[in-house]
């Protein structure tokens, strides 16, 4: 029981954090779909019929919108596919810490050498990954009922709880990915990319199917197939339970698998481990100038990260500005979504491009931001800050040099990712203009400033709270700007989300919300500063 | 002579009766200086206030007349630092940590690096990850001796170290005093301290018990004794001998912290058989306790 406890102690921040992201989204979009939608039959099969049509645009993202003119079908459409990617890029990433990041701090070999059984041990992790999750989506699924009761138009009970069980099975087929990778690599980084990777190919397989694509039987490979076949909040839907059993049974083959292998591995070592090289003792310092360069030091120590971040960005922006002429065009037909392309200041597909990519690159690039957050923190729990300050580093040297480094870095991953953007441009035949995307890119750096200097005030302050709480910034940020414009929140509120103040460059410059996140940006890193003066190291 | 360490009424109190409370004390230049004291007794928050890692609640405390707190880069830049609890660097390999802390530094000479590396047995080539408890620790020896430091604060430094490596890095503190390092050591291993320090100074629950040479606090060398006799023990002999505490003689078998000669000892026991005869180092904690109820009487 002792075990289960702080197996399901260690799933806590995630559940939590989807929980809370998962009810925000579904109370939010419940009570946006009466907003938008309108609360007259009429009204809403005007919008079903033009929100079909934008549906069909993006069924590469988005399942195909079916009874849009009920709050049941939105809500499948819009609001759940999204929840499924967020759960099962959690799962993957909450198993490779079970499976991996356990291993790396010595808690793994901790609980065997005590006399806990390999599978007993993995068993245990994935029946509390199984409890947190089930309560987590608890909390998603009353959230977005609580919002369509507030927008009085009640969901059924029944029916949202049905929702349960096919999430649920997607959930432990991502966790059960991500146990599996585990054990085939030695760092939970590296699970966590390989994991992604797979989570991506499975989703796009079914985003082939969604867009008109027969790819065969493979379709029951992709998890999301399994999940988009169940839809309990539609009006004669209902859960499909061939579909949603062969989801639970291939994460139960999967996490099986993982027991196995894991009883076949040494600990600390991959499933298949070539014999180490019968290379010569090195025993001077490594030749890499970067790696003695202030910042670029930082920089260096992370290129691979780094270099994936980029290329991963460059090959979504591609593919997310490839369909700019097909939404331009789609959406020129439909009266309601004129007015939100005006409302956007969209009128051309560069236009597009620049709403579209940029709010997801913007997004990312939090997430990236986020990511240093987090090994900052870490530096501090795993002693490295501790090294670097006896090497002769002065406190707020290291501050600067972080937040140098990271913008360096949010850099290069930025410009891959424009390259990646402008590539699809020449490809597809889309006017991009070369100098407003190179602005636009330059543009996120302030974003970046703000966000990492915030951080590490954080982190100088509550090393434990700052990610939580940098990514809340971060996800409100999002939300904020998401959701400003569809409810006419004023304009103040809007303004305080750092992707509001970052605007659409590819449109018109918001010069007033650059200098605004830079000066967010100097009164954070002041901070920061200050913070990290005042703190005891290593304590 | 002037001083390499120096500290005034030093308190770091985290509550409950933990930190180190009123530390008055002074190292000179060129003297390598042991700081014993069991788990928890206040050690490595010491170090870590010489370090300027941690801020003191109240008190002050310089490193060659500069001011750990206030001017800590300077300090730093005058120390090569061994932490208590060796930090993860993951992936990196040996070689990477290695250059990255030279290039922070900007005193460490590649040289000097590989000729520690060969007298520590070290491959720079693993991965962090990879490296037995012992590697890391070698790693952290080596990068607190390459830059030559005048000062080595070196915190419980021999733990993981085989006894091999054990003899090595003795021989590094000896070269270093030699070229005129002064060493602060902290361990809780008395054999250790005996090995390579002039002077020693005890702290137990925060606060500092005693200073002095080695020679001056006879009391802390002490050997557990135990001796099983095939006949009966030469009971009156044994308790003629000088610093033998808490003599216990239970049949055949003799017990006892005996801190006097061991020639004396074994002449006690000539001409009577012995079937064994035990004599390990006693923890710090029974030598504290031995000791300190001993003045007390």
């Amino acid at each position: 029981m002792t075990l289960f406890r702080l197996a399901l102690r260690s799933h806590r921040t995630g559940a939590i954090a989807t929980a809370v992201i998962g009810g925000f989204a579904g109370f939010i979009n419940s009570v946006a779909y009466v907003s938008v939608a309108g609360t007259t039959h009429a009204e809403r099969l005007v919008f079903a019929h033009e929100m079909a049509l934008v549906g069909q645009q993006l069924s590469y993202l988005l399942p195909r919108p079916v009874q849009l003119d009920t709050i049941g079908g939105y809500l499948t459409w819009r609001a759940f596919s999204v929840v499924a990617i967020i759960y099962a890029v959690w799962a993957m990433l909450a198993a490779t810490g079970a499976g991996r990041g356990d291993e790396e701090k010595g808690l793994t070999e901790a609980w065997l050498t005590a006399g806990v059984a390999r599978a007993r041990w993995l068993g245990t992790r994935t029946a509390a990954f199984g409890v947190a999750a089930a309560a987590s989506i608890v909390v998603t699924l009353a959230g977005t009922a609580l919002g369509a009761a507030i927008a009085n138009d009640p969901l059924a009970l029944p029916a949202v709880s049905a929702e349960l069980l096919p999430l649920l099975a997607l959930t432990l087929w991502g966790f059960g990915v991500g146990l599996v990778v585990a054990q085939l690599v030695t760092t939970r980084r590296v699970a966590s990319v390989t994991g992604g990777i797979v989570i991506v190919a499975l989703f796009t397989l079914n985003s082939a199917l969604r867009a008109g694509a027969d790819p065969g039987a493979l379709k029951w490979l992709s998890p999301f197939y399994l999940f988009d076949r169940s839809a309990p909040l539609l009006a004669d839907g209902s859960v499909d339970v061939p579909a949603t059993i062969a989801g639970l049974a291939v994460a139960a083959v999967l996490v099986a698998l993982s027991v196995w292998a894991f009883g076949h591995r040494d600990v600390g070592g991959a499933l298949i481990r070539g014999r180490a090289a019968a290379d010569r003792q090195r025993r001077r310092p490594a030749a890499d100038p970067l790696l003695r360069i202030p910042v670029l030091a930082g920089v260096d120590q992370q290129r691979g990260w780094i270099l994936g971040w980029g290329i991963a960005m460059a090959v979504l922006g591609y593919f997310l500005s490839s369909l700019a002429r097909t939404i331009v065009d789609g959406f020129k037909d439909i009266p309601a979504m004129q007015i939100y392309l005006q409302r956007a200041g969209i009128g051309g597909y560069a236009d597009v491009v620049g709403v579209i990519w940029f709010s997801t690159a913007l997004l990312l690039i939090a997430i990236f931001v986020v990511a240093q957050v987090n090994a900052w923190a870490a530096d501090d729990a795993e002693g490295r800050l501790e090294m670097v300050l006896a090497a002769g580093a002065s406190r707020a040297r290291i501050v600067l040099e972080r937040i140098a480094a990271l913008l360096v870095a949010a850099g290069v991953v930025a410009v891959v990712s424009s390259v990646g953007v402008y590539l699809a441009g020449k490809a597809f035949d889309i006017p991009v203009p070369a100098d407003r995307l190179a602005l636009a890119t330059a543009l996120v750096l302030p974003v970046v400033f703000a966000l990492g200097a915030i951080g590490h005030a954080l982190v100088g302050w509550r090393p434990r709270l700052a990610v939580l709480l940098v990514a809340a910034v971060a996800v409100i940020s999002y939300f904020t700007q998401e959701f400003a414009p569809l409810f006419g929140w004023p304009d103040w509120v809007g303004r305080t989300s750092f992707f509001v103040l970052y605007g659409t460059p590819m449109t018109s410059i918001d010069w007033g919300g650059a200098a605004t996140l830079m000066a967010i940006g100097i009164a954070g890193t002041g901070l920061a500063l200050a913070s990290m003066r005042r703190r005891d190291v290593g304590s | 002579m002037t001083s390499a360490i120096h500290t005034e009424k030093l308190t770091k109190d985290y509550g409950a009766g933990r930190g180190i409370f009123a530390l008055d004390l002074e190292v000179s230049e060129g003297e390598v200086f042991g700081f014993l004291g069991p788990n928890g007794a206040g050690k490595t928050t010491t170090i870590k206030l010489l370090m300027g890692l941690t801020h003191a609640t109240h008190g002050s405390a310089t490193v060659f007349g500069l001011d750990a707190d206030r001017e800590a880069v300077a300090v730093k830049h005058r120390v090569g630092y061994v932490p208590g609890e060796l930090p993860q660097f993951g992936g990196w390999r040996g070689s990477e940590i290695v250059a990255y802390i030279a290039g922070l530094r900007g005193d460490i000479d590649d040289a000097e690096v590989e000729a520690i590396a060969k007298r520590l047995d070290l491959d720079l080539g693993r991965k962090y990850r990879e490296y037995s408890h012992g590697n890391k620790q070698k790693l952290a020896l080596l990068l607190a001796f390459t830059p030559k430091p005048a000062l080595l604060i070196l915190d419980e430094p021999t733990s993981g170290l085989d006894p091999l490596h054990q003899q090595e890095f003795y021989r590094l503190v000896r070269d270093a005093r030699t070229r005129g390092a002064t060493i602060f050591i902290s361990s809780h291993v008395l054999s250790e301290v005996e090995q390579i320090c002039d002077r020693v100074g005890i702290v137990r629950e925060g606060h500092l018990a005693t200073v002095g040479t080695l020679d001056e606090l006879t009391g802390i060398r002490a050997h557990r004794v135990r001796i099983e006799f095939a006949d009966a023990p030469p009971a009156e002999r044994l308790r003629s001998l000088n610093g033998f505490e808490g003599l216990a003689i239970d049949g055949r078998q003799v017990t006892g912290l005996y801190r006097g000669s061991f020639d004396e000892l074994l002449g006690a026991i000539a001409g009577a058989r012995v079937a064994t005869l035990e004599s390990r180092e006693p923890t710090l904690e029974e030598v504290f306790l031995s000791y300190y109820s001993g003045a007390t009487k």
